[in-house]
């Protein structure tokens, strides 16, 4: 089974670099749209980004007991 | 030639590099603390480096926090100067900031100390992290005192064994993340009351068949947030220090498998600049992840007081 989790890390960054780029491009466009909203924007942004990149380190971590154990 | 060393010798580089990086990132060994103390109630309360080091940081955030802000209060002055105008800053940024908007005006003074305390420590435990001391003390004593990396009853050497990040430790990390789980339910109690604060968990007025499946949910959902709170923290900060020993780790894997110094070196023209992107990078992550669990912590706080159901 070791062998097939570097696959499962690759499927893992794949999904949150997709999950962050979504983010980072919606983001951008709204600033871009209206600037005056940037504040609002970024702490909206914020929160999501966090908790996507807390499950994509929950996996990571699981993968890497999964290697160890 | 010792024993010991005869057994490292005959070792390849590639077995050499694992076990190395997860020493330099990992607690030192408890059979061989830094400190004997004796075990009470089953639990040793020998001080380990990671120990050491959450004393060390407790003190530092002491020193540079508690006692300028002490004597500000203390001086009577109504404008602060210096360090302590750096303080103020961080403080008014956490509490307009990141405590105002999730715990609502009423709350904010009660919980921010609480946040203010989390993303201090955390931020001083991570920041000591990236600052080489006790790596730089090895390479003193190693080429300038010439004392060899074998030698058990070298202090220095002694103090090498573990990692200096502190929440890089998930046990340190689990701690932070058990005050956060009781300070959700203190902030849900001293707003709704006991009872209603375990009422509030679920929405009101569902048909009964829905609250079945809710209510484990939620109960699941009370642990699931300290345990992504305690993984995050200790996982960023555990993942950077291994990127970045693996890649410094390539120098001495292409040496060993070109068997030249050539490759090595070269190696070393991709790896150390790669190597000093990712520590600036760390940098970042420092700042970041103390914003995180102060963020989180306060959102999860939040939640607690102004229940939307």
């Amino acid at each position: 089974m070791t062998m097939y989790l570097p696959i499962g890390m690759g499927l893992i960054v794949i999904g949150a670099g997709l999950g962050i780029g979504k983010f980072a491009a919606a983001a951008a466009d709204g600033i871009a749209r209206q600037p005056e909203a940037a504040d609002k924007i970024t702490a909206a942004v914020n929160l999501p980004l966090f908790l996507l990149e807390g499950v994509a380190i929950l996996a990571e971590v699981f993968t890497f007991l999964m290697l160890i154990l | 030639m010792s024993a010991i060393e005869a057994g490292r010798a005959s070792q390849s580089v590639m077995e050499q590099v694992g076990p190395n990086i997860i020493h330099h990132v990992s607690n030192s060994d408890i059979s061989h603390p830094l400190l004997h103390l004796p075990t009470l109630f089953g639990v040793n309360f020998s001080v380990t480096k990671h120990v050491f080091m959450l004393w060390f940081v407790a003190v530092l955030v002491g020193i540079t926090i508690i006692i300028p802000v002490r004597k500000f209060l203390s001086s009577g002055k109504s404008t602060p100067s210096g360090w302590m105008n750096a303080i103020e800053g961080i403080v008014q940024f956490i509490r307009d900031t990141i405590v105002k908007p999730n715990v609502g005006p009423k709350w904010v003074m009660t919980w921010t100390p609480i946040i203010l305390t989390f993303f201090f420590f955390i931020l001083f435990a991570n920041g000591i992290g990236m600052i080489p001391i006790f790596d730089v003390l090895g390479v003193i004593n190693r080429f300038i005192l010439g004392v060899p990396a074998w030698d058990s009853h070298n202090t220095i050497n002694h103090l090498l064994h573990g990692g200096v990040t502190a929440t890089a430790n998930f046990n340190v990390t689990a701690g932070l993340a058990t005050i956060t789980f009781f300070s959700i339910m203190v902030a849900g109690t001293m707003a709704h009351g006991f009872i209603n604060h375990w009422k509030n968990l679920a929405p009101h007025g569902l048909a009964w068949p829905v609250y079945i499946i809710l209510i484990p949910i939620e109960i699941m959902g009370l642990f699931v947030k300290p345990f992504a709170l305690t993984m995050r923290l200790a996982a960023n900060m555990t993942g950077g220090h291994i990127a970045l020993l693996a890649l410094l780790s390539l120098m001495a894997i292409f040496g060993e498998m070109f068997q030249s110094t050539v490759a090595g070196v070269g190696v070393a023209f991709i790896s150390i600049p790669m190597a000093a992107a990712i520590s600036g990078l760390e940098i970042i992550v420092v700042l970041v992840q103390a914003y995180v669990f102060t963020l989180l912590t306060s959102v999860f706080i939040g939640m607690a007081i102004n229940v939307h159901h």
